[in-house]
């Protein structure tokens, strides 16, 4: 067996016999579903929780003429009691009110004059409501003014439902699902984003380990430092991988198993709601449509682009931090070399999020997807907006040179490095132990 | 064939000399001390030996060939601050580096088994189970529960267990009981009689004299002294004779007049109570003379030439170069 395989067999074994490992990939989805759980159940309370004590009491103060009396909104009830403005703070300060809204007509018919006074502060969603109701109010008011009805208005409009498809070459047209594509994209981006994290830092605290154990004195005199961080790196993305096939075998047998148990109970409810509300149930129409478009995806160019970019970025990153590991001689030297190797994939979530939601061809999602940094997020969360395969190949080959001049780089600094100790190295010593020969 | 030929090998760390035109030759079958005070290269050197770094200028030849990263594999390396997998068991550390160092599973087993029961590691390993060491795998202790000795002693082994044709040794002998540095020491003589050989640092000088062939003294990465242990030792005779008579049948005024003697070098008691007079002979005043001087003064105990030891060159040499 090479040496590149012996380390890797001593990395992944030592690694996946690890109670704390086993321990880790049997509860690790739990805990997933515990944190996102958790996240869903906050946010729902912080909505819940704004509505629990009634609506707030605003009292209107001041004089315009196009707010005389102001209807209830989901958390406000207004009302005009016609006092002067010192007075009403009384009646605030006591707790009577909650709010007051003190609107005074400049005679420019604009509402820039408004003032909400509160002894507590309005939340950012408590304002906005109170920004719109308040436009709502004065445009309904001035429609009633010009003699026609808003409510007849409001009837008068009507929904689109506009279905977008895109055409292929050959002219077959396919439905757009750009909200399904946008889903699919970020979730596989933040896989890669995360495992890059994970198994990315394990190769980091590997590396650091044998460094302040003083066992890689001993490996280096055998194994070439190329070998060492080379199997150390592709013996952590086995673990990863492992514990990935174990989490998917996990789901699906879940999944399996709630189905054989749930779903003959499922199918009859189905039936039932079918009878009850007929065939053109929103519900029913929503979800077949999600089927198709999840079906329209081209699931062959999305998982052949996530594997592609997910092994590059993996490797690219991974290496990287392998260079920090053996630079570093403890752990609060890791933290200065972090922060700047790591950016550039956070910042390649931003730009996802920011840019190729908006424009998944624009110039920005487009030159990110390039740039080997960014690419193994910005790319992969392009690849089901119908990337064409030349963009996919270039930005590979971009990606893989990359990483063989970084893993060159990188076994320069590891080989230097794990010899240094002591001393926090700096950039510039970085640098150097780059150009020292060996 | 020599083993290791050192050619005017140097190495600079930034502004720093760390080994400064060294040239040296380890044959088969020797013990070569490397010798010099803290910093004074020896850690440098040993691992451009072991192919860790590379000489900036100079050559080095393993068994009359450039050498390269290949021949580790014929090489044991044991550097001073040792290390080994934590969490890892005992076995398992073996078999790694066996098999980094190029052997195949099974001979690496074959070997692990007969080398833990010379160095008394067998009750490491769970006695119970009898089929063969792949199942003992899992149930040999783990590093974190051996004691240092015992660490030191499986680093040891995990050295010299694909039966390298150079050992190059950082400070072997540290940390180690009296008990198991003679069992390593035992080890190395065996292994030297074997045909291997061996080059090792060390700042205990009874090592040095009595297990080494040949010597180098280094200091401030240059060397100072180099050569067969007793050559160097007698390259530094200064011509001084110890002579003792015995204390009841001595002239009575005999010590006091040597104590004045223009020749006198120094005068101390030895082990056995006697004392121990030292003389600058030469050409004038012989050792001749000073043999003919004792025996005028009483019964002659002893008389021997004083070759100074490598303890006493390595300071003496070290000091004197530092105050230059």
């Amino acid at each position: 067996m090479n040496k590149i395989g012996i380390i890797f067999r001593r990395e992944y074994l030592s690694r996946i016999r690890n109670k704390s490992f086993i321990v880790m990939t049997l509860i690790g989805p739990f805990l997933l579903a515990l944190f996102y759980g958790g996240m869903i159940w906050v946010g729902t309370e912080a909505v819940n929780s704004t509505e629990d004590g009634g609506p707030k009491k605003v009292t209107i103060t001041g004089q315009y003429p196009g707010l005389t009396s102001v209807g209830p909104s989901e958390s406000f009830a207004f009302q005009n009691t016609g006092n002067d403005l010192e007075s009403t703070k009384a009646l605030l300060n006591e707790g009577s009110i909650d709010v007051i809204l003190d609107i005074q007509d400049l005679g420019q018919g604009s509402l820039d004059s408004v003032t909400a006074y509160s002894t507590q502060s309005l939340s950012l969603r408590q304002e906005r409501e109170l920004r719109s109701h308040l436009e709502l109010q004065l445009h309904r008011n001035q429609l009633q003014s010009m003699g026609l009805d808003p409510l007849a208005l409001d009837s008068l409009r009507q929904g689109v439902e506009l279905h977008c498809q895109t055409l292929s070459d050959t002219g077959d047209a396919q439905n757009s699902a750009t909200t399904l594509k946008s889903g699919v994209g970020f979730v596989m981006a933040f896989l890669i984003y995360l495992f890059i994290f994970l198994y990315g830092s394990m190769v980091m605290r590997g590396a650091l380990e044998e460094k302040t154990n003083r066992i890689v004195e001993v490996i280096i005199s055998s194994v070439r430092p190329f070998e060492l961080m080379m199997g150390k790196i592709l013996g952590v993305a086995a673990v990863g991988l492992t514990q990935f096939l174990v989490w998917i075998a996990m789901g699906a047998g879940l999944i399996t198993g709630l189905s054989r148990f749930f779903g003959p109970q499922m199918q009859q409810g189905l039936q039932n709601t079918q009878s009850m509300q007929g065939s053109g149930s929103q519900a029913l129409q929503t979800s077949i449509s999600l089927w198709d478009q999840f079906h329209s995806l081209p699931f062959g160019k999305i998982i052949f682009v996530f594997v592609l970019f997910f092994l590059g970025g993996y490797l690219l990153y991974s290496s990287l931090f392998a260079a920090i590991g053996a630079a570093a001689s403890q752990d609060t030297d890791v933290q200065s070399f972090m922060l700047p190797v790591s950016l550039p994939l956070v910042f390649g979530l931003l730009i996802a999020q920011a840019s190729v939601i908006q424009a998944p061809h624009g110039s920005l999602a487009t030159w990110f997807s390039y740039i080997p940094l960014t690419s193994p997020i910005v790319m992969v969360v392009r690849s089901p907006f119908d990337v064409s395969w030349l963009e996919i190949a270039g930005s590979a080959i971009l990606l893989y040179s990359t990483f063989i001049a970084m893993v060159y780089l990188a076994a320069k600094i590891y080989r230097i490095g794990l010899l240094k100790y002591g001393k926090k190295p700096t950039w510039k010593d970085l640098y150097l132990w780059i150009r020292q020969s060996n | 064939m020599t083993i290791l030929e050192l050619d005017s090998v140097s190495k600079t760390y930034g502004s720093q000399v760390v080994s400064k035109e060294i040239s040296m030759r380890i044959e088969p079958g020797t013990i070569h001390g490397l010798l010099g005070p803290n910093g004074a290269g020896k850690t440098t050197l040993l691992r451009m030996m072991a192919t860790i770094t590379k000489p900036d200028s100079g050559h080095i030849c393993f068994l009359g060939e450039p050498l390269v990263d290949v021949h580790a594999h014929q090489m044991g390396y044991m550097p001073e601050e040792r290390g080994l997998y934590k969490r890892m068991s005992v076995v398992d550390q073996l078999l790694f580096f066996a098999e980094i160092r190029g052997l195949s599973r099974s001979e690496a087993q074959g070997e692990i088994r007969q080398w833990m029961h010379r160095l008394q590691m067998t009750d490491w390993i769970n006695s119970s189970s009898t089929q063969g060491i792949k199942n003992r795998v899992k149930q040999s202790k783990k590093l974190e529960e051996l004691s240092k000795g015992m660490a030191q002693k499986l680093q040891f082994l995990c050295t010299i267990i694909h039966k390298p044709k150079l050992l190059i040794l950082d400070e072997p002998f540290s940390g180690f009981d009296p008990v198991n540095a003679d069992l390593i020491r035992d080890i190395i003589l065996d292994l030297k009689n074997q045909g291997t050989a061996v080059v090792f640092s060390t700042h205990r000088m009874d090592n040095i004299e009595s297990l080494c062939d040949d010597i180098t003294l280094i200091n401030q990465g240059a060397p100072l002294f180099q050569g067969k242990t007793m050559e160097v030792r007698r390259s530094q005779f200064a011509g001084h004779y110890d002579l003792a008579i015995d204390e009841d049948q001595v002239e009575p005024e005999a010590p006091q007049r040597w104590l004045q003697h223009s020749r006198l070098v120094r005068a101390f008691k030895n082990p056995e109570g006697n004392w121990v007079h030292r003389f600058q002979c030469d050409a004038e005043f012989s050792s001749q003379h000073l043999l003919k001087l004792g025996s005028e003064a009483g019964r002659i105990v002893h008389f021997a030439e004083h070759i100074p030891s490598i303890h006493d060159i390595f300071v003496q040499s070290v000091q004197s170069q530092n105050h230059e």
